[in-house]
């Protein structure tokens, strides 16, 4: 008797059910748009942060002899109104691009998800003020006030940080909210009574407890937002008021296009940055989908 | 909300002024102009006094309708508002038609034959929208609709020379606002969609509809009348976000088009630091977002019984 049931522990113990991180690692390798989403963005990634090695055009100097040159085998996708060549410039803007995003997005995480921690596990007065002023920052229009605030920074801060800085100042409020509500639900859980129980300080179990079951939330979030940045960084650049104009970034090649002769007549200029950010977003949104896919344990898949 | 009101007029006024320069600085050239003269412009329109005092004063002004005077334009804000409001009011109605249209075709379609190739072809259509940013749909319709194919202008609102009020006058702003709206409209359709769908597949497995069922009632029918009333609650809601969102929603499309509303008033106020204007504009795009949220929870009120009990 006492021997079966030693040989069902070992048993057990042999084969440990896999970890929720390891069910939704499997599952999102079998999604294979999500694999190929996944593809793409670290291409782009590499590539971009390469760009001091494999691009090493100088990409600030003008060549007024080699202006708006058509895609030929000496520039692949031709020149801008300057004489620069737009593939090196792709490759650097995609570092300033995607370096604000990823950045923004590490902020918004860090700010969202420690207010979202702290209102939802303390509750009461803490949660109530926090989360009015969360409501109240959710309520500023987003792209206004990121230029009005953005046009105050920019004179001292260097141009990427300032962007940086106003959008994840702006951003954090949706992570906040979402972080709170599933910290309250978590800690209804006995294990966080128990951890309370024993007298583990409040920062611990936050740390320890709570944000290890919040994680799946927080990384789908974070994909989204990664999405939503990009495309704030380009669409404010484009409109002339995010990154300035001497460093190259995606939204700054395609501000070309609304010069309406370049925009009729020069393709090559403004379709390879609209390309390749929609290739981008596209990319990052399949990943995200998967992300969701493979954290929800209702889809069996 | 008049609390909060407050609290944004604040925040708005705080903002306007910690920006750097303003209208004189933007507008005189100092090289040409007397500098006494501005130091006196300064003293005239107050720039001088203390934060609070020009707070107060903007405020009163601001609750009694003075929006104030545009350095740029040379006329009230108010005027220039009202000038400006019905061409961006116009584009915001017609963009919430197109998405409405599309995304009830597309959601009743998907919801009723839920994962066949046409339920797979619109959520990729979706998808893709969804992917591709605003400013990108702008310039590469205009280059194809505008340019290539000459279907549509590329800028404005309305042919020039037109008389106010004829028949042409309104063909030619329904010409001008179409493509913006189109752009703005059918790229915005994902969301609408995806509930839409999920809701009617939700309720067409529920008892109702099978009672419906064996009571003989036409599949047409199910579908129009009994899922269909009970998948719209939720997308009512949305509404009124939609409302909230019709004056700073376009931003980036009417700057792209050209198109004189609201949005591209806003971004040429900050350039020229004309503030009078700035601040009237965001006031009035922060306070649709909030009226937006409260009709959202009105709505919420109107179409579900169960909440208004509560």
């Amino acid at each position: 008797m006492s021997t079966a049931t030693e040989t069902t522990r070992s048993l057990a113990a042999r084969q440990k059910s896999p970890s929720t991180w390891a069910i939704a690692a499997r599952k999102f390798r079998k999604n294979r748009l999500a694999m190929a989403g996944l593809s793409f963005i670290l291409l782009i990634v590499i590539l971009s942060f390469l760009a001091p090695v494999i691009a090493t055009q100088d990409i600030t100097r003008v060549h007024f002899d080699q202006v708006e040159k058509k895609p030929s085998v000496e520039h692949w996708l031709g020149t801008d109104n300057n004489g620069r060549d737009v593939l090196t410039r792709l490759i650097h803007g995609g570092r300033i691009s995607l370096t604000i995003g990823f950045s923004c997005v590490a902020l918004v995480i860090l700010i969202g998800t420690l207010i979202g921690a702290v209102s939802g596990y303390y509750g009461g007065k803490i949660d109530g003020l926090l989360m009015r002023f969360t409501d109240f920052v959710l309520l500023f229009p987003f792209l206004p006030f990121i230029i009005v605030i953005n046009a105050i920074f920019i004179g001292k801060i260097s141009g990427v940080w300032s962007l940086i800085i106003v959008i994840s100042l702006l951003g954090w409020p949706g992570t906040a909210r979402l972080v709170r509500g599933k910290v309250l639900a978590e800690k209804e859980n006995e294990y966080i009574l128990a951890a309370v129980s024993i007298g583990t300080k409040p920062y611990k179990i936050i740390l320890k407890h709570l944000l290890p079951n919040v994680l799946s939330v927080v990384i789908v979030q974070a994909s989204l937002l990664l999405a939503a940045f990009i495309v704030a960084e380009t669409a404010l650049t484009f409109l002339g008021f995010g990154v300035p104009q001497n460093i190259p970034s995606w939204g700054n090649m395609l501000s070309e296009a609304r010069n309406s002769n370049v925009l009729r007549n020069k393709p090559w200029m403004w379709v390879p940055p609209a390309t390749v950010i929609t290739l981008t977003l596209l990319s990052i949104n399949f990943m995200g989908e998967g992300l969701k896919d493979a954290f929800n344990p209702k889809s069996s898949r | 909300m008049i609390p909060i009101l407050f609290l944004l007029s604040v925040v708005v006024f705080a903002l306007a002024k910690a920006m750097p320069g303003d209208a004189l600085s933007g507008e005189i050239d100092p090289t040409k102009t007397d500098p006494q003269y501005i130091a006196e412009m300064r003293e005239r329109l107050g720039y001088n006094d203390p934060i609070y005092i020009q707070y107060i004063r903007w405020l009163t002004g601001f609750i009694q309708g003075d929006f104030g005077k545009s350095f740029k334009y040379k006329m009230p804000v108010s005027d220039l508002i009202k000038e400006r409001i019905p061409n961006t009011l116009f584009l915001g109605v017609c963009s919430l038609v197109i998405t409405y249209i599309l995304a009830f075709a597309m959601g009743i379609y998907s919801g009723k034959h839920p994962y066949t190739i046409g339920d797979n072809a619109i959520a990729t259509f979706n998808y893709i929208a969804l992917a591709i940013p605003i400013y990108v749909a702008a310039i590469v319709s205009i280059y194809f609709f505008s340019f290539k194919l000459g279907w549509f202008p590329s800028t404005g609102s309305v042919d020039i020379g037109l008389e106010k009020g004829t028949l042409d006058y309104w063909i030619s702003r329904f010409h001008h606002v179409l493509l913006p709206a189109l752009v703005l409209g059918a790229f915005n359709t994902a969301s609408y969609t995806q509930f839409l769908r999920n809701d009617i597949m939700d309720n067409s497995r529920k008892d109702f509809v099978r009672t419906a069922r064996a009571k003989g009632t036409s599949e047409k029918a199910i579908y129009n009348r009994h899922i269909l009333r009970n998948s719209i609650i939720p997308i009512v809601t949305f509404l009124g976000f939609d409302i909230g969102s019709i004056l700073g929603g376009a931003i980036i499309t009417e700057t792209i088009f050209t198109y004189p509303g609201i949005g591209q008033l806003f971004l040429n106020s900050l350039n020229f630091r004309d503030y009078a204007v700035f601040m009237a504009i965001t006031m009035m795009i922060s306070f649709m977002a909030l009226l937006g949220n409260l009709i959202a929870d009105l709505l919420y009120g109107v179409v579900d019984p169960r909440i208004r009990l509560e």
